[in-house]
């Protein structure tokens, strides 16, 4: 028994089973073989992962600290430089931590643009406390913006700039350019940045006046706890967790897909709490009164008149974007006063439309390609 | 596969453990001490191979089709598309932003003279002990954000001062 080799015992037992060997075709073992081969690898990679999981390592393109205010910070991103005007990016602030725009090497939107040669400027709005509870929309337009913007032009040695909104950072950003002339923004991009909150979909209905008191909720916890806002984005998305676990054991035998899954997951269980009075003023003046595209919303004294903004435009809005759906996005370009705008309506959710493979494929290179020539 | 009893089952394990047992005794004795450690899936690769190749041999006399694995994740994927798109509708209408409003609102309502309190009793705790408490250190922190801001302005001011200066000829 000794002499003997484990898969020819296999064979003589398979061999002994029965006379229906002959009927199978070869495709057919084949196809088994790797199904077995898979399950054998899911079997490793589980193992892995509940004995000795491995911390993802997320945000590695090389960057250097510009500038802070108090929990914002400033980053530059090291680049071939090949575009002269720079490029600030604005995220959401609050929700979730913007390293998921850098979150894997050769897969991230960061290092899509750094090798296309833009001088990229991320502000990272950072992850408040208590004592930031009275930070508002208001101050993040008037004081951290013009101030972020004006280091962006100082360092990058150049008269202009172009700003990159994302998420909350695209209605944030939007004021912040329609009540800065002084600062002179060459280029505008919004990305999946709610505009015409009429249309916002399930948290527009969720925050309405008649069904959220903003004031009872912001004067009683002071802020909106991170459990809180995980509560409410996996409120809107009930089955995500769900469709995530079973992508994750069928892919499971995939090293690559385990990696992308490990940095992800980290990100999307990392919640980040909104200062009190940003959030009070972010429904009121936005989900509820729908300020910003009335053209009723005064910042620092300034009203915010999107017809004021008249550089070029470009919008990108994800056809299945639950949290700012395209038709809420897509109306910045009826609103703004520029000669040239541009709308594109690409696949993807509203994370995916901007980080994943999908994301690779349809975003990172529509936003190059239309800022490029104009950097 | 029916006919496939425990046993045999049993006895192909068994062999395995100790046909494995036997190449690492051999492996272990033959190499030099000073050596790398050895890579276990070197050895195992070709016998698991191998029992793979068998055992797919196995599967595919059976009726069933590794086909059925996709379908079945097929199948999944569009049950869960389902619930989520009626989850999706539900929670879409009126009455539920209105249960949910009201549920928020009568906890929040609840929670607040709590929370009022449990902070005043834990505050009147820690100045027993002489500790700071939350709100003095948020007070603290509001202040250095507050002293951050004016040294920015006079950094402003400072700033516009030299560059009217270095405007201005001479």
């Amino acid at each position: 028994m000794g002499q003997e080799r484990f898969a020819d015992v296999v064979e003589r037992f398979t061999d002994g089973f029965g006379p229906a060997a002959p009927s199978v075709s070869p495709e057919t073992i084949k196809q088994w073989q790797e199904e077995l081969d898979k399950n054998y690898r899911r079997l490793r990679n589980l193992h892995t992962m509940v004995t000795n999981p491995a911390e993802p390592k997320v945000g590695q393109t090389p960057r250097e600290e510009i500038y802070r205010k108090n929990k914002s910070r400033l980053y530059r991103y090291a680049s071939s430089r090949r575009h002269r005007t720079p490029l600030l990016f604005v995220p959401n602030l609050g929700i979730s931590r913007p390293y998921i725009f850098d979150l894997l090497p050769n897969g991230s939107f960061i290092e899509h643009m750094t090798r296309e040669g833009f001088d990229f400027y991320l502000l990272d709005w950072g992850v408040f406390g208590p004592e930031d509870n009275g930070l508002t929309v208001e101050d993040c337009v008037t004081k951290i913006l013009p101030r972020m913007a004006r280091k962006v032009l100082e360092t990058s040695g150049t008269e202009e700039l172009s700003v990159l909104g994302y998420c909350m950072g695209g209605p944030v950003s939007v004021s912040f350019v329609a009540t800065h002339p002084e600062i002179p923004v060459k280029n505008y991009i919004n990305m999946a940045g709610p505009i015409d909150f009429s249309k916002v979909g399930l948290f527009g209905l969720w925050l309405s006046k008649e069904h959220f008191n903003v004031d009872r909720f912001v004067d009683t916890l002071g802020s909106v706890p991170a459990d809180m806002v995980k509560a409410g984005f996996k409120l809107i998305k009930p089955t995500m967790d769900l469709s995530t676990n079973l992508n994750l054991w069928w892919n499971l035998w995939n090293d690559k897909y385990v990696e992308g899954f490990q940095a992800l997951n980290k990100w999307a269980n990392e919640y980040v709490a909104f200062p009190g009075e940003f959030f009070r003023q972010w429904v009121r003046d936005f989900y509820q009164d729908n300020k910003l595209y009335r053209g009723e919303l005064v910042m620092g004294g300034r009203p915010v008149r999107l017809s004021n903004i008249t550089c070029p435009l470009f919008v990108v809005g994800a056809k299945e974007d639950y949290i700012a759906p395209p038709e809420c996005v897509r109306a910045l370009v009826g609103a703004v006063g520029s000669r040239e705008k541009e709308y594109v309506e690409l696949p993807g959710g509203h994370i995916s439309l901007i980080a994943g493979r999908g994301a690779a494929l349809h975003c990172w290179p529509k936003v190059s390609s239309w800022l490029g020539p104009r950097s | 596969m029916a006919d496939t009893t425990p046993n045999q089952f049993f006895d192909l394990w068994k062999q395995q453990l100790e046909e494995g047992t036997q190449a690492w005794t051999r492996l272990l004795s033959q190499q030099p001490p000073a050596a790398t450690p050895p890579n276990p899936m070197n050895f195992w690769k070709p016998i698991l191979d191998q029992g793979l190749q068998n055992w797919a041999r196995l599967f595919a006399q059976s009726p069933a089709s590794p086909d059925l694995m996709t379908q079945w994740k097929q199948f999944l994927d569009q049950w869960i598309e389902a619930w989520s798109k009626v989850l999706g509708q539900t929670m879409g209408t009126e009455q539920f932003a209105k249960l949910m409003g009201q549920s928020l609102d009568s906890f929040l309502v609840s929670q607040a003279p709590m929370k009022r309190a449990l902070d005043q009793q834990v505050e009147q705790a820690l100045q027993a002990f002489n500790l700071p408490s939350r709100s003095q250190l948020t007070a603290v922190a509001k202040q250095i954000v507050e002293l951050e801001e004016r040294i920015e302005r006079l950094e402003d001011g400072v700033g516009a001062v030299l560059r009217r200066l270095n405007k201005e000829p001479t």
